[in-house]
């Protein structure tokens, strides 16, 4: 009976442990799209940074048979605190890894790496970790009041790890259900995207890394302290793997899921092979483990690649019967043509404009903007004007250089040469998320929805100043910023109203049909209060008396203040809303006036209108 | 200088090895965009083929390497087009395609050691008569490895620069969309880079055992660590740069070793890989691609 219960206490810690690990890690990748390949270094460093803290000097303890660093001797719960601290730490140099816009895979492999150099480090550097021998007789916590092996003990330290993994669930549930894990999201689904729209990806990583990093190392304490030992040859690359099938299988993106993929995959898999009789051959358990884990990632993401348990769709709205998946309708039957009520749209209070154009000065220019790409000038000496309350056109034929522009302008592409100017100062190198959140948005001509928020997420996470937005925002909990968040889905209800898309509210973007896509697009990037609006092809795809409609309320805007540059090769929308039209060909400006104009020109008639 | 010298001959025999290693790791690379975490586990899956046909069948161990090397091609040819191929039609991340890699990584290498079990191997033949250069040191089977290298990788250069189908290759692997448009059948092309590639997989992996000598179901793990190195270094998906990254990682690391401790002798291709992904992921020479 004592040896059942001994067993369950252990289960227990061990469940703890693992989940605590899942939460994490299924923060970092579920939610915040990073592929932490390493993440098991993050667990093993809290762990040893826990046991070299609560031993004493390795000099004078238990006959100095094993070198470690540290050995101050510190009562519980500082070597937890210190295991936190140190996994937070170590998040910081992989930054520079996942902080630029480096691919997916790569970033992964990268921290993959990472994990095995560091291990093989560990296995041969006796001083620091004591080699592959690693550590034993790590004392628990209380030892010298308490007895670690009687069951009570046993039992109280298993609770106190459950509340502690309760306690994981909790926190990461403040920040991930909060306008910042909205951003998050937005991050994982199109990072370049979210950039533009002014979240600060490097910091966003950062947090999280740290964050999952200190929630690894706290349960890597939990664990050492249990066990009493540690050895470099129980955190090998491999089990941050095993962690990954668990949130493959439990679910990314869902806490619930994180806890279930921790129970089935790591302890279940850890647990029921305990049970089985000892074989001939003592590898064969074990490899035949690996196989299962192996297949268990292959066959999962085939047939149920989100997961037991899925993510959930958060429903905005308020208004839960409403919330039908979009049937991906085909663009003829498309219900665009009933247009909701866009002429009546105020978007002057909606967006807050207070202004009126009274002056037409310079806000956005180029001096002499390159960009090559592999040797190639695509953009070559574009010097451009902008002018504040005006609707400028880019026209010219394909490969003419306008989306490069325009990316350059917003800062998603760096130019090889030239200045831009914004508002009288140079910000040719000022990064995309800053000159967002200056006042430039751009839209894409590729879909750049995040697909799996819904349309109303889409449009509220472009709201800029948001409180909740932020680590400490979220932190400070649905009281601090919940009032807010409900004014702006309320501000964003009104514009997908305007927009006739009201019944798409809750579906997720990345369902919608081409034409609402561009729509939500727009939609998404006016509710960014943008001072300069810089549209790719904004109009590919809508309907012509929508697209008009849209035209109309641009000319507007413009009138109140806003500066909108605008690619589109729709020319009957030039001829209408813009004033002035710049004409690029093979790269350089070929000439700009009124459309009037421009048809009046040989070359431009030559290069363009006819071809 | 006599350390510089014979720890030089040592790094000429590893980057040989590497250098079919990663070629074929790159090809993949290029033509499917698929970074095939798996390549380790196929490589030592033909290694071992090529073991129990010289062992267990009396085979020559050189004819029996046509087992490992035909292994290698058809293993690696499945793994596409049963697993890869339908992945990537369902437009998922590359992130996602890594993670069914290391899935079909763990059911290779744990495959293999529940069926050979967890003992080392070695090959019955003789290294052969040491023989001396400039003070470096070859047996005559390093003097047949670096030799098998130079032939294959010039059949490599003479395929991908002076046939149709090497020719089609690069297009496929420039922009397969492209290709395709321009008649190039895109789907044949990825089948017989998969195959080739496969085919120097096994070649490299049957090589890599018969140079380490002793060598079990997991010996190629950490392989990865070197060939990631490699290939980043010259560019991913560039088989040229993947020849002169190999031959400075594996001369690097010997070199490194036989002047620090030899333990550490991965840690420069850490170091240089790591600094590739930071400062330039698409390799010394490597041009950055448009978004």
């Amino acid at each position: 009976m004592n040896a059942i219960l001994f067993y369950l206490a252990t289960v227990i810690v061990y469940g703890s442990v693992d989940a605590m690990a899942c939460l994490a890690l299924n923060v970092e990748f579920g939610f915040a799209g990073l592929s932490n390949f390493g993440f098991i270094i993050f667990q093993a460093v809290g762990a040893y940074v826990a046991a070299a803290l609560s031993m004493g000097p390795w000099q004078t303890s238990n006959g100095g048979f094993q070198q470690y660093v540290f050995g101050w001797h510190l009562p519980f719960p500082f070597p937890w605190i210190g295991a936190a601290l140190a996994g937070g730490l170590l998040a910081l140099p992989f930054v520079f890894l996942v902080g630029k816009r480096l691919r997916g895979d790569f970033a992964a492999v990268g921290l993959l790496v990472s994990a095995v150099l560091l291990n093989q480090l560990v296995n041969n550097y006796v001083p620091l970790f004591n080699g592959a021998a690693g550590i034993s007789i790590v004392p628990a916590p209380f030892q010298g009041f308490f007895n670690p092996q009687g069951l009570a003990y046993q039992f109280v330290y298993g609770a106190l790890a459950v509340v502690l993994s309760i306690a994981v669930y909790f926190i990461l549930r403040r920040i991930t259900e909060s306008p910042y894990g909205r951003s998050l999201r937005a991050m994982r689904d199109n990072d370049v995207v979210a950039d533009a729209l002014g979240k600060n990806i490097r910091v966003q990583r950062t947090s999280i890394m740290v964050l999952g990093g200190m929630i690894a190392g706290l349960s890597g304490a939990i664990l050492v302290g249990f066990i009493n030992l540690w050895a470099p040859g129980a955190w090998g690359y491999a089990e941050t793997i095993v962690l990954f099938a668990a949130i493959i299988v439990g679910g990314a993106g869902n806490h619930k899921g994180a806890v279930l993929g921790a129970i089935l995959v790591p302890l279940g898999f850890e647990e029921i092979t305990r049970f089985i009789p000892p074989l001939s051959n003592p590898s064969l358990i074990p490899a035949l483990q690996w196989v299962a884990i192996g297949l268990l990632i292959i066959l999962f993401l085939w047939f149920r690649p989100n997961g037991i348990l899925p993510e959930r769709r958060r429903i905005l709205s308020g208004e839960t019967s409403r919330s039908p998946d979009p049937v991906v309708a085909d663009e003829a039957s498309e219900p665009l043509i009933n247009l909701g009520k866009i002429d009546q749209m105020d978007f002057r209070s909606l967006l807050r404009l207070e202004g009126t154009a009274t002056q037409h000065d310079v806000v956005l220019s180029t001096n002499k903007l390159s960009r090559a790409f592999h040797g190639v000038t695509v953009v070559s000496d574009v010097s451009i004007e902008i002018q504040r309350g005006r609707l400028t056109g880019l026209i010219g034929p394909n490969g003419a250089g306008k989306s490069t522009t325009l990316a350059m302008l917003a800062g998603t592409l760096a130019p090889t040469g030239g200045t831009i100017f914004y508002e009288g100062r140079d910000v040719t190198s000022m990064p995309s998320h800053e000159r967002a959140r200056a006042g430039i948005i751009r839209t894409f001509q590729l879909a750049s929805e995040f697909k799996k928020l819904t349309v109303l997420e889409n449009l509220v996470c472009a709201i800029p100043h948001q409180s909740g937005d932020s680590f400490r925002g979220a932190s400070r909990g649905k009281r601090y910023w919940g009032r807010e968040d409900h004014e702006n889905i309320e501000r964003a209800k009104e514009m997908l109203d305007g927009f006739g898309l009201s019944q798409y509210a809750d579906s997720y973007a990345g369902g919608l049909s081409g034409g609402q896509r561009r729509l939500v697009e727009i939609m998404r990037a006016l509710l960014a209060e943008p001072k300069v609006l810089l549209l790719d092809e904004p109009m590919a795809g809508v309907h012509p008396n929508l697209a008009h409609k849209i035209g109309d309320q641009l000319t507007r805007l413009v009138d109140s203040g806003m500066t909108i540059a605008m690619v589109e090769h729709e020319l009957a929308i030039m001829d209408a809303f813009c004033d002035p039209v710049i004409v690029l060909a093979e790269g350089r400006v070929l000439a700009q006036g009124t459309m009037a104009e421009l048809r009046a020109k040989e070359e431009v008639v030559e290069a363009y209108l006819v071809g | 200088m006599s350390v510089f010298l014979s720890s030089l001959g040592f790094g000429l025999i590893t980057a040989a090895v590497l250098a079919l290693a990663t070629v074929g790791f790159t090809m993949q690379f290029a033509v499917t965009n698929v970074l095939n975490l798996a390549y380790g586990s196929v490589m030592i899956n033909s290694a071992f083929v090529t073991y129990f046909l010289n062992v267990h069948t009396r085979l020559n161990a050189w004819v029996a390497l046509g087992g490992g090397v035909a292994t290698g091609a058809i293993v690696s040819y499945l793994i596409n087009r049963f697993i890869f191929t339908p992945f990537q039609r369902r437009n998922l991340p590359p992130i996602t395609i890594v993670m069914v890699a290391l899935g079909v990584d763990l059911c290779g290498t744990f495959g293999l050691q529940a069926i050979v079990g967890g003992s080392y191997f070695s090959f019955r033949q003789s290294p052969g008569r040491l023989w001396h250069f400039w003070g470096m040191y070859f047996s005559t089977l390093q003097l047949t490895i670096i030799g098998i290298a130079v032939v294959v990788l010039a059949l490599v250069h003479w395929l991908l620069k002076y046939t149709r189908l090497g020719k089609a290759m690069r297009a496929t692997s420039a922009n397969m969309n492209l290709a395709r448009n321009s008649g190039v059948r895109t789907q044949m092309v990825i089948s017989t880079t998969w195959i080739i590639s496969g085919a120097l997989c096994g070649l490299a992996g049957t090589v890599f055992a018969m140079d380490t000598g002793v060598f079990d179901a997991t010996s190629a793990q950490l392989y990865i660590v070197l060939l990631l190195a490699a290939m980043f270094l010259g560019g991913p998906g560039e088989p040229y740069g993947a020849m002169l990254g190999a031959v400075t990682i594996g001369v690097a690391t010997e070199v490194s070793a036989g002047f620090i401790n030899p333990q550490y002798k991965e840690v420069i291709a850490f170091v240089v890989l790591i600094g590739m992904l930071m400062f330039r992921p698409y390799g010394i020479f490597g041009k950055e691609k448009t978004l």
